[in-house]
């Protein structure tokens, strides 16, 4: 069974396309609800271009999920929350970037951090600029804290 | 290139609603100020140049498929112990 981890209420005022979007990625094939399109307005570092993405999940992944661009270059990622890497991470958004995501203090935000997988197995999360995703307004960034002391390699499993 | 010269509290516009102002100019540095709307990241170069590097091998990696999974297995029982 796969679905879409988010769906957007906005989505839900415009006629409905039923089609799903069949994504194909390295990490299995998806199919995602046209209604859980997030936007990302400043796309990714190195992938610009991608403004929307979808965020996918299936049990052969779990408790990964794969960050689809449907547009721009094709990317996909692997992506997690970062309290499964490391219990007690905390990490707060700059004033700036909360004026970006227009968000009170307490909003509930979804983060989560970009895993690379390396041909010799490691694998590493970066730590150092989580991918924030407001789950109400369906936007994401990839922010990057100037002060976050976190690593942007941290290696996932300790051999 | 366009290379401006700009005393302390000059400015500069780019485009629409973004202003960078000369703050202060030390010996070691010059101090900005950057005003821009939410939706214009930010960032200092040599960061989002890291990130870049990071995201693109993170997009390309081509680790073998079953060898994919394998690790995937390893790293969720890792996460969930």
């Amino acid at each position: 069974m796969i679905t879409s981890a988010l769906r957007t209420p906005v989505a839900d005022l415009l006629p409905e396309d039923t089609t799903p979007i069949r994504v194909k990625t390295r990490f299995g094939d998806f199919e995602a609800d046209r209604r859980s399109l997030l936007e990302f307005p400043a796309g990714l570092p190195a992938f610009e271009m991608c403004r929307h993405f979808v965020l996918m999940e299936s049990p052969s992944i779990a408790p990964f999920q794969c960050l689809h661009a449907v547009d721009g270059p094709s990317a996909s990622f692997l992506v997690i929350n970062p309290r499964l890497v490391l219990p007690d991470y905390r990490c707060k958004l700059s004033p700036a970037d909360r004026e970006r995501f227009q968000v009170a203090d307490d909003a509930p935000l979804l983060w989560l951090v970009v895993v690379l997988l390396k041909d010799s197995g490691e694998a590493f999360a970066n730590l150092r600029a989580p991918v924030v995703i407001h789950p109400e307004r369906m936007v994401g960034y990839q922010v990057m804290p100037h002060d976050s002391l976190y690593p942007m390699r941290y290696p996932m499993v300790s051999e | 290139m366009l290379v401006v010269t700009r005393k302390r509290n000059e400015a500069i516009i780019i485009g629409e609603g973004i202003e960078v102002r000369v703050l202060r100019v030390g010996r070691d540095g010059v101090r900005i100020g950057i005003s821009a709307p939410p939706h214009v990241p930010v960032n200092r170069a040599e960061i989002y140049e890291l990130i870049r590097a990071e995201n693109l091998e993170a997009a390309q990696s081509q680790a073998p498929a079953p060898v994919l999974a394998d690790n995937l297995r390893q790293l969720v029982s890792a996460a969930r112990s």
